[in-house]
């Protein structure tokens, strides 16, 4: 690729004169790598347009199906069934082992949504129903005996802390000269 | 196990491939010759990407057009944007309304709070100083 940049610049070059600007940037130009043909284009109406879509996309055209045309900007990139690549084979020899996938396969258009250090869409052991009603079932049962705790407490009876020495009377800063009422904790 | 009879697929967990009725009872000519179809164009991209890959005269990188084509789709939005009642509807609710509301509801808590202050019945939240 190289020498082909090199053969286009070598005429502009050895015109004689200096070469100008537009003969380098022409020729420069000219050695390119994919073409814009492979890039994403419009909504595909026509069959025909649907199965070039596929073509390009490297698909089937019975398994080629566009995202729908709401003005959303996605033209003709394909939807792929959201699953994440956590679903993917481990022990199949990908390209790409890290991402579970192969050199030219369909990318998601939430591809780096569905990468394996993020959401995983891989079958739970139990159903998602089964998980959610004992999740928030044990959750529930327990706010509501934790409220019932508050509501109607239940404890040991107990009565009033009582102090010695006239509750206290000379440690809670009481005058030494007077003498303080007498405090009968008792009743016989 | 009877839990595993039972098991529905969510958004979010799909069916495991030995749970799906498709692998046992799916045996038609048409969905075999899909499988195939579908292999066959995997080991072309696998061949291309090997023949790429192990050749000694190569300096560059090997390009993915799949992965030009996603970065192209996902970030060159606008040539294919078209204002339709679904785009319209969410550029309100996300790119206005958000603003709207924020500007009126911080007003509203201003206001009060100023004019508790004018009134001198403001009591200061965490005062540190007593």
């Amino acid at each position: 690729m190289a020498a082909f940049r090199a053969g286009l610049l070598t005429p502009a070059l050895t015109k004689g004169k200096s070469a100008s600007i537009s003969t380098i940037i022409r020729g420069a130009r000219a050695a390119s790598g994919s073409s814009k043909d492979g890039l994403p284009g419009p909504y595909p109406k026509t069959p025909e347009e649907r199965a070039a879509a596929a073509k390009k996309y490297n698909m089937r055209p019975e398994d080629y199906q566009p995202y729908p045309d709401d003005g959303w900007g996605s033209g003709d990139y394909p939807m792929l069934p959201d699953r994440s690549q956590h679903e993917r084979d481990p022990y199949y020899r990908w390209d790409h082992p890290d991402l579970r996938r192969n050199w030219g396969e369909p990318m998601h258009y939430h591809f780096d949504m569905y990468i394996r250090n993020r959401v995983d869409t891989s079958p739970t052991p139990l159903d998602w129903r089964t998980m959610r009603l004992w999740l928030f079932g044990f959750l529930g049962i327990t706010m509501f005996m934790f409220g019932m705790g508050e509501v109607l407490p239940c404890y040991q009876p107990v009565a009033a802390k009582q102090y010695p020495y006239n509750n206290l009377y000379l440690e809670r800063g009481g005058d030494p000269e007077k003498e303080p009422e007498p405090v009968k904790n008792y009743e016989i | 196990m009877s839990r595993l009879r039972e098991y529905k697929p969510s958004p979010l967990a799909t069916l495991p491939k030995t749970l799906d009725p498709n692998e046992y009872y799916n045996l038609s000519p048409e969905y075999r010759r899909a499988e195939e179809e579908r292999t066959a164009l995997r080991s072309q991209m696998k061949r291309q990407y090997q023949m790429q890959l192990n050749n000694p005269y190569r300096k560059e990188l090997i390009e993915d057009p799949a992965l030009t084509r996603w970065l192209h789709a996902r970030n060159i939005v606008y040539p294919h944007f078209r204002p339709s009642t679904k785009s319209s509807l969410m550029g309100v609710a996300f790119g206005v309304l958000p603003l709207v509301v924020l500007y009126f509801v911080l007003k509203t808590d201003r206001d009060k709070r100023d004019s508790k202050i004018d009134a001198g019945t403001y009591k200061r939240p965490f005062k540190l100083s007593s």
